[in-house]
């Protein structure tokens, strides 16, 4: 039996985060493991007039690639992947995996190595994005993979999915601009500061943010979505940060990461498991030793830790750091290859001070915004 | 578990069909049940110094394209799409379906239109092959949807899948030099032919082909491949024929076909099953009634009928002539939108004549070109 919370999400990602229109040419990435979801989005585009361009990505590629490729391969940029990036109005993209482990054998030089490949695609994605002329959103189908790592059977996942994107109320899309109003006050407030500082154990972290741009996200970019962040000042971090979730990036999981920044640089980098890792990713360039984001998660629906970044930095309660890349559009200036989100949960007991004022408390926020 | 066989298969479509060379883009078109077969083209092609990289389609967006899109939609042709036939090198193409007969209710004027908006980039696909600017090969993935056609089981089929393929052998890639010279003397030998008279069960059929040029399909196109063809003249078939197998056009099967021809036209039709779908294709366009292919299906390790046209062309013992289209390259002139290869089963009992010489019994070439070989040497003969 078809789930009709697949036709709901294709739904809201085709019409909301999108809004794809008559005549527009829609990417759909995904993987065929979201056949059923990716149906939906075909039907749904074809619905809203658009025209559906499938790119389906083949699992095992990546390793075979990354293992067995030479450096001239791994560097190659598909041009028909540059094409899709100019002529596509929208793109809807589906993480689908059967192992998100699937990388965890590979020299941790050559993914950097293919990630500093493809930094230029990117960027002219990003600003295709950035001048309104490519909608795009990240979302995710629920699979046996995602379900494992996150300690649950699938069913019960699918619920968590489902439950985190609103699609289990009678109009989700009206709940998602609800929430929107409510992100867009709060993050109206936070631009008015100059610091934050954030307090928990192992954790005493500053980050500078006066005259940034603090952006409220409510479905349009990822989807579940439910944060406010921003692009930190280059130079501003200080202090030590300690993740209380393990990180799975890469097709790998990384656990027990604690940072120490001094001007705004990664100076100390430890973790209780993949640590080589870690250190390759800090040193694919220039860039991704500072931090690119701060954000707050802000979805309530998104209670626990279920090692997909997607949600996991969606959690109410939680603050997030992205090394690497900053989104121009917060007035964040760091360029890298890298984008690796990280996410610290404040609901064990924790205090967040904004320009000295306690703003939050074990995850709760005190200010009013409204 | 690692079926040795596929990567067999993709290294000789890499290295012997494709001759695929470093730099050299290629793209995968697979349905994804043909993944494992996808991984090891795109391995393959890594190992050739290539740049692979896959378009992977799933069941079903076909068809919703077909019931949901507007005209717009369905006669859309991106510029994505244009812009990839103009910039890869190379192409292979994996037939595979889950469910062959997935299409069997959607609108065929609806379908038609959509094929014949596809039909500007197979045009130039087609263009560009032609031109030597890009080399492509079809091919198949054995799926259960295949298998279930041939009233097999899985494994069954995959046995006769890569045994008609030569990828059961250590050297797949030395048996399809051999081959490939072998048909290539087969055609040099029918080049002089003017005319062919196929006589068997119900059929006494003679076919000009006169001038015109055989080719030999000897796996570079086609894998498994194992024929020898050319168009015949537009105008001079005469006589009666009966198809054995049924004939199978987008899905759709046509049983105990009979046709006659007079001045190379089918003047007379009738089929014991789908005799009205005879009768429409026949009448699609101008050219629908006049061969456009006349082939003698030489691969003996394809041994039956599967309702796969890309094995049942190769039966080693038959012979097929399309109605329709015809191969510019073989000299050919005829044009429809129709290219229906039909298959005559001469294993049994049937006789070619070329120019009044008896050339082909039973299923085989009387005088094999194998036999023009050098004398053996003493030393073997020891």
């Amino acid at each position: 039996m078809v789930d009709s919370r697949v036709g709901r999400l294709a739904d809201v990602l085709v019409n909301y985060s999108t809004h794809v229109e008559p005549g527009q040419l829609v990417l759909l990435e995904t993987t065929p493991l979201a056949a059923p979801l990716l149906r939906e989005l075909y039907r749904s585009v074809l619905a809203a007039g658009g025209h559906p361009h499938v790119r389906l990505g083949l699992e095992g590629a990546a390793e075979t690639l990354l293992t067995e490729g030479s450096d001239e391969q791994i560097d190659w940029v598909n041009p028909m992947r540059r094409e899709d990036f100019e002529q596509a109005d929208a793109r809807i993209a589906v993480e689908a995996s059967s192992n998100t482990r699937e990388l965890t054998g590979v020299e941790p030089a050559r993914q950097a190595r293919y990630s500093r490949a493809r930094e230029s695609l990117r960027e002219r994605y990003l600003e295709r994005s950035r001048l309104g002329d490519l909608r795009s959103v990240v979302s995710a189908y629920p699979t046996i993979a995602s379900a494992q790592d996150a300690e649950m059977s699938l069913a019960d996942y699918e619920d968590f999915v489902y439950r985190a994107g609103f699609l289990d109320r009678d109009d989700p899309v009206e709940a998602w601009k609800e929430l929107g109003e409510r992100l867009g006050s709060l993050s109206r407030w936070l631009g008015e500061r100059r610091t934050v500082r954030v307090v928990a154990e192992g954790t005493d972290l500053t980050v500078g943010v006066a005259g940034r741009t603090w952006i409220p996200c409510d479905g349009k970019e990822n989807f579940p979505d439910g944060e406010v962040f921003t692009g930190p000042e280059e130079t501003s971090v200080e202090g030590n940060i300690s993740f209380s979730y393990p990180a799975t990036f890469g097709g790998r999981r990384i656990r027990g990461i604690r940072l120490g920044f001094e001007g705004g640089e990664v100076v100390h980098a430890e973790a209780d498991d993949g640590e080589p890792f870690l250190h390759e990713m800090l040193a694919m360039d220039d860039g991704a030793r500072r931090l690119g984001e701060f954000a707050f998660g802000m979805n309530d629906a998104v209670r626990e830790f279920t090692g997909h970044t997607l949600y996991d930095e969606k959690i109410g309660g939680t603050v997030h750091l992205a090394l690497g890349m900053s989104y121009p559009e917060s007035g964040g200036v760091n360029q890298s290859a890298l984008h690796w989100d990280l996410v610290c949960d404040l609901r064990a007991g924790s205090e967040v001070y904004a320009d000295d004022e306690l703003v939050c408390r074990d995850g709760e926020f005190l200010v009013d915004v409204r | 578990m690692r079926d040795i066989r596929v990567s067999r298969l993709a290294g000789l479509i890499v290295e012997y069909s494709l001759a695929i060379q470093p730099r050299q883009i290629l793209r995968i078109d697979a349905p994804d049940v043909a993944a494992p077969l996808v991984l090891e083209l795109y391995r393959a092609a890594l190992a050739a110094g290539a740049f692979p990289y896959s378009t992977l389609s799933v069941d079903g967006l076909l068809e919703i394209l077909l019931e949901d899109g507007t005209d717009e939609q369905l006669t859309h042709v991106s510029a994505l799409q244009f812009h990839e036939i103009e910039t890869i090198d190379a192409l292979a193409t994996v037939w595979s379906e889950t469910n062959t007969r997935s299409l069997s209710r959607v609108d065929p004027d609806r379908h038609a239109r959509f094929l014949k908006a596809q039909r500007q980039l197979s045009n130039r696909r087609w263009e560009r092959i032609s031109a030597g600017e890009l080399t492509w090969c079809g091919m198949l993935y054995p799926t259960n949807g295949h298998a279930q056609d041939a009233d097999m089981s899985l494994g069954a089929y995959e046995d006769f899948v890569y045994s008609a393929c030569h990828v059961d052998e250590d050297d797949p890639a030395a048996h399809w030099r051999l081959v490939a010279a072998s048909l290539r003397n087969q055609a040099d030998e029918l080049e002089s032919v003017r005319e062919l008279r196929i006589v068997g069960p119900d059929t006494d059929l003679v076919v000009g082909v006169e001038g015109r040029k055989w080719i030999a399909a000897d796996g570079r196109y086609n894998m498994p491949d194992g024929e020898v063809f050319t168009s015949p003249s537009e105008t001079e078939t005469e006589g009666e024929i009966r198809y054995t197998f049924p004939a199978i056009y987008h899905g759709r099967e046509v049983e105990d076909i009979r046709l006659r021809f007079e001045g190379g036209r089918v003047v007379a039709a009738e089929a014991a099953r789908g005799n009205d779908y005879l009768q429409s294709l026949l009448d699609m366009d101008e050219g629908a009634r006049v061969l456009g292919e006349v082939a003698f299906g030489l691969n003996y390790e394809i041994d039956r009928f599967t309702r796969n046209i890309l094995f049942d062309e190769k039966i080693g013992g038959t012979m097929h002539l399309a109605l329709g289209s015809a191969f510019p390259q073989a000299g050919g002139s005829n044009t429809s939108g129709l290219h229906w290869d039909m298959i005559c089963d001469l294993r049994a009992d049937g006789e070619v004549y070329a120019d009044g010489e008896l050339i082909w019994r039973a299923g085989r070439f009387v005088r094999a070109p194998e036999a023009a070989a050098p004398e053996p040497v003493e030393a073997e003969l020891g």
